[in-house]
């Protein structure tokens, strides 16, 4: 029986920066390929946020630094692909709450999808794979200072049917996993694992 | 309390004293005082018990009625809950509680109550004794007619008893005070109860008739008592009339509809319903949801819950002085109002619609844009629309700076207009770039807002489309002008400028062998390709500049068609670029023309090689060829796009990093490897070399020799001084076997003592 491989997919949207973190798709293939047995492509894709194309993708993946304001089709592309069962995920680059991204694209995904509520850190995606007692790892980034100088104690989430439709990140993790995996080797501990939780749960629930 | 009828007389304190009486007549009276004490305090116990049963009856009545009037006004339609039901159940209920209750009134004895008065006043149990040995029938006891003791020791229990308690006046004052808080404490709790549920049985049976003065009303206007519906005494429902209020700031008129059956209202209109007669009941239902809710006969409200703003449907029936009355507010739902009477139904169905948000759309500018310079203005405009009319609009603009990590965002507004309930305007705003102090990499991201009237706290803004403006940094100036576009159609007809020269330059080379006629046609045939070639090149350098798709076509002079570019005896040229050699100068480096002027120079040089070629002369035409080629190759490299850096692509090695790779765990077959000589073995090869060297050629053969020496200083001395003898014997002319066997024993590691064999000692 063969099974198609997961391809990662990053959103390409018409305003900002969409591809402020081209490496952040191989590091995660890299996690996925080294703790898991998911099928997986060893490359990632882009898929315009406008197209139907999207459908055929579970996860996807959006990040930047600019402000957001999806299209028309876009918002329509989107609802559709969220209310068929896909999951977004969406990681602010500026790791700033009062930074254009994450103030426009909030605006953005309540037009989609409704408004964003805290994830509860006791919430199963911090137990799809790995287990992160403390919900989800912090990042160097935050730990530094960066942005607003906030840790971000959990992430948010739009919920459809109790299932994440679309998970909101503060914490930066187009910075932290965005760099080549091979330099992953100097690592302690590999900060890509709770990526797995996240495509893990995109792909079973 | 029924004083008893005897003790002594009272003291200053109230207090009867102890009694004053001669040894017979206290004997005597004191077995009376003591019965009769007890008598009386059992029928005042009793008392209680029949008392706290008749309470706990009355309140679990109420409390049950008052549960079954919630249930029926739950469902008002349920035969199980009519009006016999909850008026009889609860009766029968409470006198059945009442009569268990009583029953407890049977285990107030004689011997209780003296107990009970014993703990009150402690007499060492000689009353209790007094009352155990009496004889056992309770009116017999009463009256103290039956004795079982001995008078004489009936009496002097009695005595003991009222010595002890210090007479029969004080044993009664205190019985009497206990007593009381008996009766406090037992019916306390019950009648609290009773009380409650008492309460919320008039409530209930009240409030229905209290609001908007329903009583007053209905007296004034002869209303039936009946406010139920159900009579048959009552006229069914009727007509009514509806008028629709729309909320006030839509600015919407008020609507009489008549008798109507349907409404078209917008959310948050108040749809009253105004009827003759008796009031109505109903309901209130959201079609296609399960919500809904009953509006209680002649009276109450009913609310349905949508979680939605504005507001839920809700609807009020009251009584006013002529007839009836029932506002509903409108959902932005279809919503059904049920209103029955007299046995009939009508239905209202109300068809609520949503205010819209506004729709904007942003008309300038057109299109995103990469400004060179944030420097001068630019027009803004936006045409908004609204259903019901707009409050205000504005435009707003982010401007995000920064690169890398670090970006900073701020938000203006301006050409913020107020309206007072237009539906249809036009936004016009004026963006002073200067203002905006933009420097290069800056993004101007604008929309247009605008706002309706709506008052909710929560109203969404009506929002254009966004456009962005990017100021571009100094190194990408050379893409600043190219739109990305797919590549135009290629004609397959035509010959590319190098396949023209080649096909030129033989025809050069066959000219002297070839007819006058024969050159002539081929060379016009040459001159047409390089005609459509020329038109083709023509085309692209008028789509890029102009937009249009044809570099020949007939225009006048200040006809106001101006595309940039002249044409000049049939050549292309702009103005003031071209050189008096009719070639275009460089150093104009704007991209405009750092694009095209490759393709104007190229089109120019064909213009040249056709002409020439249209004149047979191909000698002439190929120099011109050569310069549209090279001039063609500048223009390709020009047009090539330096946009931002791709991101690396990496493609990862999955089996690597799963290390699964194609390694199958088998190694190749491995060879032995040649053993390295011995260095002893070594040194003996050329120890032996030298000594075969030494009889032909005795110098080489002493070099040998003493390189040999000095390499085996380090690691083999005695070698090293076996050799210099060898050295000795070679420099001197004689014969050196023999130093030579000596040294190769000592490499061989064989030691001889004197006078003694040659033995191996091992390696040197």
């Amino acid at each position: 029986m063969s099974r198609e491989p997961f391809v990662f997919a990053t959103a390409q949207y018409d305003s900002g920066d969409w591809d402020s973190a081209p490496m952040v798709p191989a590091n995660v293939i890299d996690a996925i390929a080294r703790y898991t047995s998911i099928p997986v492509r060893p490359q990632g894709v882009t898929v315009p946020l406008a197209s139907e194309v999207i459908f055929g993708y579970p996860l996807l993946f959006l990040t930047g630094h600019l402000p957001v304001r999806f299209t028309d089709k876009e918002a329509e592309v989107l609802r559709e692909y969220l209310r068929r069962g896909g999951m977004l995920f969406v990681d602010d680059h500026n790791h700033d709450v009062d930074g254009a991204f994450n103030k426009t694209v909030r605006e953005e995904i309540r037009r989609v999808a409704g408004a964003l509520a805290p994830l509860p850190n006791s919430h199963e995606l911090y137990r799809a794979y790995f287990v992160f007692e403390n919900g989800p790892p912090t990042t160097s980034h935050e730990m530094n200072g960066w942005g607003d100088n906030l840790v971000h104690e959990q992430l948010d989430a739009v919920l459809f049917e109790s299932r994440i439709a679309v998970l909101f990140s503060t914490k930066d993790y187009s910075s932290e996993w965005s760099y080549h995996p091979d330099n992953k080797r100097f690592l302690s501990v590999d900060n890509t694992k709770f990526a797995v939780n996240i495509v893990v749960y995109a792909l079973t629930r | 309390m029924t004083r008893l009828p005897l003790g002594g007389a009272p003291g200053a304190d109230g207090v009867p004293n102890a009694p004053v009486h001669t040894r017979d007549a206290s004997v005597r009276g004191a077995d009376s005082a003591a019965v009769a004490l007890v008598a009386q305090l059992r029928q005042r116990l009793r008392r209680v018990v029949y008392v706290r049963a008749a309470i706990i009856g009355v309140a679990t009545a109420c409390a049950l009625a008052v549960v079954l009037l919630l249930a029926a006004r739950q469902w008002p339609g349920s035969s199980a809950l009519s009006r016999p039901v909850v008026l009889l159940i609860p009766i029968a209920a409470g006198i059945a509680l009442a009569l268990v209750q009583s029953r407890r009134a049977g285990l107030v004895t004689p011997l209780r109550t003296a107990l009970w008065i014993e703990e009150q006043t402690p007499a060492g149990f000689s009353l209790v004794t007094l009352v155990e040995n009496t004889e056992s029938a309770e009116h017999d006891f009463a009256t103290g007619d039956a004795r079982r003791l001995d008078p004489r020791a009936r009496e002097r229990l009695a005595v003991a008893f009222l010595d002890a308690v210090g007479g029969s006046a004080r044993v009664e004052a205190q019985v009497d005070v206990a007593a009381r808080a008996l009766s406090r404490d037992r019916l306390r709790d019950p009648a609290a109860f009773g009380a409650i549920a008492m309460a919320l049985l008039t409530w209930l049976i009240l409030v229905p008739l209290t609001p908007a003065g329903i009583a007053g009303d209905s007296t004034r206007s002869g209303m039936p008592p009946d406010h139920t519906g159900t009579s048959a005494a009552v006229a069914p429902i009727g007509a009514w009339t509806v008028r629709v209020e729309p909320p006030a700031y839509s600015r919407l008129p008020m609507q009489q509809l008549g008798n109507a059956d349907e409404v078209h209202a917008l959310a948050g209109s108040r749809v009253i319903v105004l009827g003759a007669g008796a009031p109505v009941a109903g309901s209130v239902r959201v079609l296609g949801d399960a919500s809904s809710a009953v509006l209680s006969a002649g009276g109450g409200a009913a609310a349905v819950d949508l979680g939605l703003s504005p507001p839920t449907s809700r609807a009020v029936v009251s009584v006013t002085a002529d007839g009836w009355r029932a506002p509903l507010t409108v959902a932005p739902l279809p919503t059904e109002l049920r209103l029955s009477r007299g046995g009939a139904t009508r239905l209202l169905l109300v068809d609520g619609y949503r205010d819209s948000i506004p729709r904007v759309a942003l008309r300038l500018p057109e299109r995103d844009s990469v400004l060179r310079s944030a420097t001068g203005r630019l027009a803004l405009q936006a045409t908004i629309h609204d259903d019901l009319g707009l409050a205000s609009g504005s435009f707003e603009l982010i401007v995000s700076s920064g690169e890398g990590e670090r970006f900073t965002a701020r938000t203006v507004r301006i050409a913020t207009t107020r309206y007072t309930g237009a539906r249809d305007v036009m936004l016009r705003g004026v963006l002073d770039l200067d203002s905006m102090q933009l420097g290069p990499g800056d993004i101007v991201h604008l929309r247009a807002v605008a706002r309706d009237a709506n008052p909710a706290r929560d109203r969404e803004s009506g929002v254009s489309e966004t456009r962005s403006l990017r100021v571009a940094r100094p190194a990408e100036y050379d893409s600043v002008a190219v739109e990305p576009a797919p590549p135009p159609e290629v004609d397959k007809s035509l010959l590319s400028q190098r396949m023209l020269l080649m096909l030129t330059e033989k025809l050069e080379q066959r000219r002297p062998r070839l007819a006058r006629d024969v050159l002539q046609s081929e060379s016009r045939n040459l001159a047409r390709d390089q005609a459509r070639l020329r038109l083709a090149v023509g085309d692209a350098v008028f789509q890029r500049l102009s937009g249009e798709s044809s570099a020949e076509h007939a225009h006048t002079v200040g006809d106001g068609h101006d595309h940039g570019v002249e044409s000049v005896g049939g050549k292309l040229a702009m103005p003031g670029g071209v050189s008096a050699t009719g070639m275009l100068e460089e150093g104009d480096d704007s991209p405009v023309i750092g694009i095209n002027t490759p393709l104007l120079e190229a089109y120019n040089a064909m213009w040249d090689a056709g002409r020439a070629l249209e004149l047979s002369d191909t000698k002439g035409a190929i120099p011109h060829m050569r310069v549209a080629l090279a001039a063609i190759e500048r223009a390709r490299a020009a047009s090539r796009l330096y946009l931002r850096g791709m991101p690396p692509v990496v493609i990862l090695d999955l089996d690597k990093i799963r290390l699964a790779g194609k390694d199958t765990g088998a190694t190749n077959v491995r060879s032995m490897r040649a053993a390295v000589l011995p260095r002893s073995k070594v040194r003996e090869a050329r120890l032996l070399a030298a000594a075969s060297m030494a009889r032909t050629d005795a110098p080489a053969a002493r070099d040998s020799v003493a390189v040999l020496r000095v390499e085996s200083l380090g690691d083999a001395p005695g070698f090293a001084s076996a050799l210099v003898e060898v050295i000795e014997r070679l420099r001197a002319g004689g014969d050196a076997t023999e130093a030579f066997v000596r040294a190769r024993r000592v490499l061989g590691g064989m030691s001889r003592a004197n006078d003694a064999a040659w033995s191996r000692v091992g390696p040197p």
